[in-house]
């Protein structure tokens, strides 16, 4: 029984770094560049790391860097950036659902991960129906979180020994890896639906310079036309639909 | 650096607060159907949110079509993603025709 148990956390255990693996290649050169930027912006060394070991938030870091650069006041900045944060709670209510059996300390660490991609990550492997365990999100968002910091420190410290290209290269990886994800997931109208009303309205809002309330109002939104677009195809339908299964191998 | 200090404090705190927060609610609170069936649109949308803003703009400004090299690289990224369903595979494929489309054109 012990040793059933041990070879399953190992391999959740090898299941979470293979999915993080995309992140750690998406995150190191992003943070690196935080880390050159803040060096470069006046910011103390230590402190940004220390922003990237506390914050670990790549939207809040970047903007805050630019805040602190044209001198906005301090509480227009935290209000702004806590607004902006606001869009995790989209994301926790979506995860807890897959938490109800974890012991509650193990869901106050597995917050941690719960970056944009991080949530992209976790809630698409979620869906496919596989039950979330402890050693799975943990090794996950710890991996993650490492690699975030490490990329600060190399770029505070060591100025970048990445050329600018090779991170200018690598910063697709992010993209590609949001692309893989809506790929795995369901491929039927509604979800490509929703995924389209968000990409429009994040667009949109990026244009007006609203940033990170893109995330929040293309969330909502596109999650709502895609429910209800499924409910007329339901109506209409009187045949069960056939569900595709979706997989992420 | 004092006011950097603090202002950084504040954010982390809020941040992992509203983290920290929803997701232990969320394991709580009994969702009704037609929330759990919303709450499954949320990650399209959200991926959607993502993708868009980071594929048609630079510092919130829109790329003309034709000189967007990532936009040319997201095609056959997407193609792969749709044949394979593979992370990793779309990830490393995506990062090299980005590169393949930096040393041709850009």
């Amino acid at each position: 029984m012990n040793q059933i148990k041990r070879s399953n956390r190992s391999e959740e255990i090898q299941k979470a770094l293979r999915d993080a693996l995309p992140i750690l290649l998406a995150y190191f050169p992003l943070s690196m560049t935080y880390g050159v930027l803040a060096a470069a912006g006046g910011l103390n060394g230590g402190l940004a790391v220390f922003s990237s070991v506390w914050i670990f938030s790549g939207g809040a870091q970047f903007m805050l860097l630019g805040m602190f650069a044209s001198s906005v006041a301090p509480v227009t900045i935290v209000t702004t950036l806590l607004l902006l944060s606001m869009r995790h709670v989209l994301y926790g209510a979506t995860m807890g659902p897959y938490l109800v059996n974890w012991r509650e300390s193990r869901k106050w660490l597995a917050a941690i991960g719960l970056t944009d991609e991080g949530f992209a990550v976790t809630s698409s492997r979620a869906a496919q129906g596989d039950p979330l365990l402890p050693s799975y999100y943990i090794t996950f968002a710890i991996a993650i979180y490492g690699s975030w910091i490490a990329g600060t420190a190399a770029g505070t410290g060591l100025g970048s020994f990445v050329t600018a290209e090779l991170a200018e290269v690598l910063t697709f990886a992010l993209p590609a890896l949001f692309i893989a994800l809506l790929a795995g997931g369901e491929r039927t109208l509604p979800f490509i639906a929703a995924a389209g009303c968000g990409a429009v309205l994040a667009t949109l809002a990026g244009m007006l310079q609203l940033g990170g309330i893109g995330l929040i109002v293309g969330g909502l939104a596109g999650a709502t036309l895609g429910q209800q677009i499924s409910r007329i195809r339901s109506r209409r339908t009187t045949t069960t639909r056939a569900n595709a299964k979706r997989t992420i191998r | 650096m004092a006011t950097q200090l603090w202002i950084i404090i504040l954010i982390g705190a809020g941040t992992y607060l509203l983290r920290a927060g929803s997701l232990v609610l969320g394991s709580r609170v009994q969702w009704s159907e037609t929330t759990k069936e919303w709450l499954s649109y949320v990650s399209p949308a959200v991926l959607g949110a993502l993708i868009g803003p980071l594929l048609l703009l630079k510092d919130g400004e829109w790329i003309p079509l034709t000189e967007n090299l990532m936009l040319f690289a997201a095609i056959p990224t997407m193609i792969i993603a749709w044949w394979s369903r593979r992370l990793l595979l779309t990830v490393a494929a995506g990062v090299l025709f980005y590169a393949g489309v930096h040393a041709w054109i850009g």
